[in-house]
């Protein structure tokens, strides 16, 4: 395994990357992938839902909860 | 390529974790299905906790504010996947206090996103109708995978209510999904009787889906003697559809569970199947000999080998011959 992939997958899997040495290289950079791209897609549906959220909120506490949700 | 069928729901279900298809996870196939579901667990953790420090803020402005409020703010503003996140970095008492008051479509929908590790502490609290409600509502959008993951939070309560009113076809759906083998086996032996004899029929004449669903069941039982009970139900079906069983299990690499379930059967059940023509086909006795190797399971399957007729047992032991003679 490459490093940069298996500092990645530790990212994600913790000591649980062992689990995964044994997939070829390919294989690895696919799960790498996978598991950026749902972290990928997850920050664009909070950030969508969010936005959704604030356009709801009185205008004057928009920039308070703005703040609360680290936007 | 064919995939074992706790591989299968296991590939599904890390599809689903990531927001993608099993296809597009189809390389972690070659993974043990229990790593597969280690990578899940992990990785939906992962994603859970990068955003988990503004949605605890969030959580604790709500202690703020009363109820009703909340609930008013939450149904006006925060869409289902938002109010999951924040629910699930609240205290699960005041949190199911929230839900008590939401609508069954809107939690429905917030299910589906929450934390799975916070899960059971909020479902144990929220009240039973409202959680039979969304039970229905799940079922009725076909998301079986959050129902198979919900079943580990289930009280005993809650499951003998969703035996009572769930068709069978879906808990067949639920049980291929289920989490874990322990709540499951669980679940199934607080069915009565004639609910468990109508989930065999049900799997048995069903669609190939349903088979394999039902396939998957018997082979996650954690007691023999309920896993017995389903065979012999089973072993009441007529020729044609315990050979299309047969053929389903061959298909889904599950011959296995088949062979397992028929080891835990009483005798006069263990002669009827063995009377299935199919058994004789060639190159059969070769795959049940092959299986019966590689998971050994020749010591659970002795005294059905005992029961065999003289043909059969021929076949048989000539099959296994072939396999262990290097020649």
């Amino acid at each position: 395994m490459g490093g940069d992939v298996r500092e990645e997958l530790t990212y994600w899997l913790g000591a649980d990357v062992r689990a995964v040495e044994g997939l070829p290289d390919e294989a690895l950079k696919e799960l790498r992938d996978a598991l950026v791209a749902a972290r990928e897609r997850q920050a664009a549906a909070l950030r969508t839902a969010s936005d959704g959220a604030l356009r709801q909120m009185p205008p004057v506490l928009r920039g308070t909860v703005s703040r609360i949700l680290g936007r | 390529m064919a995939h074992d069928l706790a591989t299968r729901a296991e590939l599904v279900k890390l599809a689903q974790a990531l927001g993608t298809t099993p296809d597009q996870v189809a390389f972690a196939a070659k993974l043990p299905h229990t790593t597969i579901r280690r990578v899940r667990e992990r990785a939906v953790a992962t994603l859970y906790d990068e955003h988990k420090a503004a949605f605890r803020r969030v959580a604790a402005i709500t202690r703020l504010l009363p109820t009703a409020l909340n609930v008013r703010i939450t149904l006006r503003a925060f869409s289902p996947l938002l109010a999951a996140r924040v629910a699930g970095e609240m205290a699960p008492d005041r949190a199911a206090e929230l839900a008590n008051r939401m609508p069954v479509e809107y939690l429905a929908e917030a299910c589906v996103h929450l934390d799975p590790r916070r899960a059971a502490p909020l479902v144990h609290r929220i009240r039973q109708d409202r959680v039979l409600a969304v039970i229905t509502e799940l079922v009725t959008r076909g998301d079986f995978i959050t129902l198979g993951r919900l079943l580990d939070a289930a009280t005993e309560s809650v499951v003998r209510d969703v035996s009572a009113t769930v068709p069978t076809e879906a808990l067949l759906q639920i049980g291929f999904y289920a989490e874990s083998d322990a709540q499951l086996t669980r679940a199934v032996a607080l069915l009565p009787p004639a609910r468990l004899r109508g989930i065999v029929r049900d799997a048995l004449k069903g669609e190939p889906e349903l088979r394999s669903a039902g396939l998957a069941l018997i082979g996650r039982l954690s007691d023999d003697k309920l896993r017995g009970q389903l065979a012999e139900y089973a072993a009441e079906a007529d020729d044609e559809t315990l050979t299309a069983l047969l053929r389903t299990a061959v298909d889904d690499g599950a011959v296995a569970e088949l062979l397992v379930a028929v080891t835990t059967m009483g005798e006069q059940a263990q002669r009827r199947v063995l009377k299935l023509k199919a058994l004789t086909e060639p190159h059969m006795a070769g795959h049940l000999v092959r299986t019966v190797e590689k998971h050994n399971l020749w010591a659970r399957m002795a005294p059905v080998v005992a029961l065999m007729d003289n043909d059969l047992r021929h076949r048989f032991t000539e099959s296994t011959d072939r396999q262990t003679d290097p020649h």
